[in-house]
């Protein structure tokens, strides 16, 4: 079945920008020094979220899977980010995490419902259905590491250069020890995702018949053999700390790649 | 009306030097209240003795100027001269006390503003004021408020964040690095005074075990007994490091100790696992270049100097908000001190109201009680029974507004007429007399 390329967007689409634009000022007003404004912060990170969730499963009702396209996916893919940040302020405060992750959702979303919807596509397969969920699954986990990855970077930067006065190091956000667990955790949970999601997406590309040399597919090669490293490098050599984050920041640009090439395709024809 | 008030010294006004003459020892505070209250005009009392302050809060009995005579009474229970005090004794009277005692409380008057001490400190002072009976309700009301401030401003505010001296900063950064301390093993390598104190301080914080080692044997073997630490040579010092995660390094060694091609060596034989450095020696124990190593992060005296400035500069930034919330609950209890005045006629008001409808119900019920009445003289009897309460209400006020002369009249009338909010027109119809009416007027004419 073949879902409509475009669906008008929802209310909870634009409750949603709108939360995400207040959540993200509102803590950037936190990481200033405001620490009473983080109830109504986390707030708005909530009601965006719930918003978005609102709105993935209002296009589900309209017949839009979310894993139907790349340009449905993204919002998708936005909306695990947001789920991920949400759950892991629970366990640690991520007021610099919030600050990155809340206006790259919002920018996600809003590529994913505002940008032109291209021509229909052809009749997914259940197998490219799986292909997408599983890949948009394993990119979105492999997001949240490198916002963790991205924090650790400026925290360990802070602590290494003695910026006691700067927000990275008033925040008191999650301790160097718990990012850098909570990522390389991540990156073992997304890993296994990803190279199913790899391995489903070759096969139903060569069953489409198109070229698997493509430039898409070989990023997303690239993204594999560089998470695949970071595994690798960790378990043997002990590889963690600023390398680890390094690698996990350009595992993720180069998926990030691959989402944007898929998505100007897509937009160009 | 009884007023709060407050008679004290502080590190803001007097020297340790004079702050001791007149120190209270805990055992002598409990008599000193008893004794305050017996010859003073004071209703309430309540002493706090700190190695800041020294303090007596009280309740002024009515028309007294029951501060100045404690400040007389304190300087000759501690035999010392008033005349030597003068300049450093203060005092403060009514919404003035009680802004005093929020701050104190918050710990906005303290040297180290936002420290957690002084709260336990007035704890243990309210709870000696009822130890000796010296706490009543105006006192006892101010301070448990005081603690609601305190904590208050404690949870809405930053004042209370970051570490504020050397001790604590090394935890403060172990728990940037680590989180939790629980499992981590703390290396105190030389025997200095200052290296053993924030060991300790380590250990409290949840770090699960010291190790010490010093060029000298003997000295690491006491220190260890110190802090409850195991002693190990001074030649594992490497494989020491590579079991450590926070290392405490003050020597006093000439040339660095910990060297940067030691702790490459290190870093590798940990796998990278983050070590931190706390390097309190001057000269340095640890080689500068140490933190370019991955996992490596070293702090230097410097370093943690900086970390007690930036958070006490952080602390005064947070007073800012606090003094703001304090003066907004000293505004609230200074309004309820104030209703307080009037509570003891509001109340007997109520109960000669409930006194006069009770006693008029009962006759009704007993009367109704008797006869078999129809719904109609129900009706008659139940409005009967309201003008009986009113007319008995009324009577009173009535007969003094009437007794009294032009302008007093005026004036009651006046406060009547806000009282009840009567809109009061020129014409009015003429007021009936609202005697009394005896037991017989109640009777049911069926």
């Amino acid at each position: 079945m073949t879902g409509p390329v475009s669906v008008a967007v929802s209310p909870a689409f634009w409750v949603a920008v709108v939360a995400y634009c207040v959540a993200s000022v509102l803590l950037l007003v936190v990481l200033a020094g405001k620490a009473n404004v983080r109830p109504i912060a986390v707030l708005f990170v909530v009601i965006a979220m719930i918003a978005h969730g609102t709105d993935i499963g209002w296009r589900g009702v309209e017949g839009v899977h979310p894993a139907g396209s790349v340009r449905e996916a993204l919002g998708f893919l936005a909306f695990i980010v947001t789920g991920g940040y949400v759950l892991a302020s629970t366990r640690y405060r991520l007021t610099l995490g919030g600050v990155v992750v809340m206006p790259v959702s919002l920018v996600l979303l809003l590529l994913a419902r505002l940008t032109p919807a291209g021509d229909r596509s052809e009749d997914l397969s259940v197998l490219g259905r799986i292909h997408i969920s599983l890949a948009t699954l394993g990119v979105g986990i492999f997001a949240l590491a490198s916002a963790l990855s991205a924090i650790y970077l400026v925290e360990d930067r802070a602590l290494r250069r003695k910026k006691f006065d700067t927000a990275a190091f008033k925040d008191r956000g999650a301790p160097l020890e718990a990012l850098d667990r909570l990522a390389h955790r991540l990156v073992w949970v997304g890993f296994p995702i990803f190279t199913v999601a790899l391995v489903l997406g070759a096969i139903w590309t060569s069953r489409l018949g198109q070229d698997l040399g493509r430039i898409e597919y070989l990023l997303a090669v690239v993204t594999w053999f560089v998470f695949a490293t970071l595994l690798v490098a960790r378990q043997i050599y002990g590889w963690r700390g600023r390398r680890a984050a390094k690698l996990t920041l350009e595992g993720f640009a180069a998926a990030l790649a691959v989402l944007v090439i898929y998505l100007v395709r897509r937009i160009v024809g | 009306m009884s007023e709060l008030f407050v008679v004290g010294i502080s590190w803001r006004t007097a020297k340790v030097a004079v702050r001791e003459k007149l120190a209270f020892r805990e055992d002598e505070v409990a008599d000193t209240l008893t004794a305050l209250t017996r010859e003073l005009p004071v209703s309430e009392a309540l002493l706090i003795s700190t190695c800041n302050r020294v303090e007596v809060y009280g309740v002024a009995k009515a028309g007294s100027d029951a501060p100045s005579t404690v400040r007389g009474w304190l300087a000759q229970r501690r035999n010392a001269k008033l005349a030597e005090l003068t300049d450093a004794l203060y005092e403060r009277r009514g919404p003035a006390a009680i802004r005093h005692v929020f701050a104190v409380a918050s710990s906005l008057d303290s040297l180290v503003v936002g420290e957690a001490q002084i709260l336990g400190q007035l704890k243990d002072a309210y709870a000696l004021s009822g130890t000796a009976g010296t706490s009543g309700p105006v006192l006892s009301r101010a301070v448990e408020r005081a603690f609601g401030v305190a904590k208050r401003v404690r949870t809405e505010t930053t004042i209370a964040r970051g570490a504020a001296n050397v001790s604590s900063v090394a935890v403060e950064l172990a728990g940037r690095v680590f989180g939790d301390l629980a499992g981590k093993s703390v290396l105190v390598v030389g025997a200095g005074k200052m290296s053993s104190l924030a060991a300790r301080h380590l250990y409290t914080n949840g770090a699960q075990r010291i190790v010490v080692t010093n060029r000298s044997p003997e000295k690491a073997e006491a220190l260890a007994d110190e802090i409850d630490g195991v002693a190990q040579p001074w030649a594992d010092l490497e494989r020491l490091l590579a079991g450590a995660d926070v290392v405490i390094s003050s020597t006093g060694a000439r040339e660095p100790v910990l060297t940067r091609a030691m702790f490459k060596r290190v870093a590798k034989a940990r796998k990278y696992r983050p070590i931190m450095i706390i390097d309190i020696a001057v000269p340095r124990d640890a080689e500068p270049q140490i933190q370019d190593i991955d996992g490596v992060y070293l702090f230097d005296i410097d370093d943690l100097d900086k970390v007690v400035a930036a958070n006490l500069a952080e602390r005064a930034k947070a007073a800012e908000h606090a003094g703001r919330i304090v003066e907004h609950e000293a505004g609230q209890f200074e309004h309820w001190l104030r209703t307080q005045g009037v509570v003891p006629t509001i109340r007997a008001l109520r109960e000669k109201f409930a006194q006069i409808a009770d006693a008029e119900v009962q006759k009704a019920l007993d009367q109704l009680a008797r006869k078999e009445l129809t719904r109609e003289q129900q009706r008659e009897q139940l409005q009967r029974v309201v003008q009986l309460v009113i007319n008995k209400l009324l009577h009173q006020p009535t007969t003094v507004l009437r007794g009294s002369a032009k302008e007093q009249g005026e004036l009651r009338a006046g406060v009547l007429a806000d009282l009840f909010a009567l809109e009061i027109s020129d014409q009015q119809p003429e007021v009936p007399e609202t005697e009394p009416a005896d037991d017989k007027s109640a009777e049911v004419q069926a």
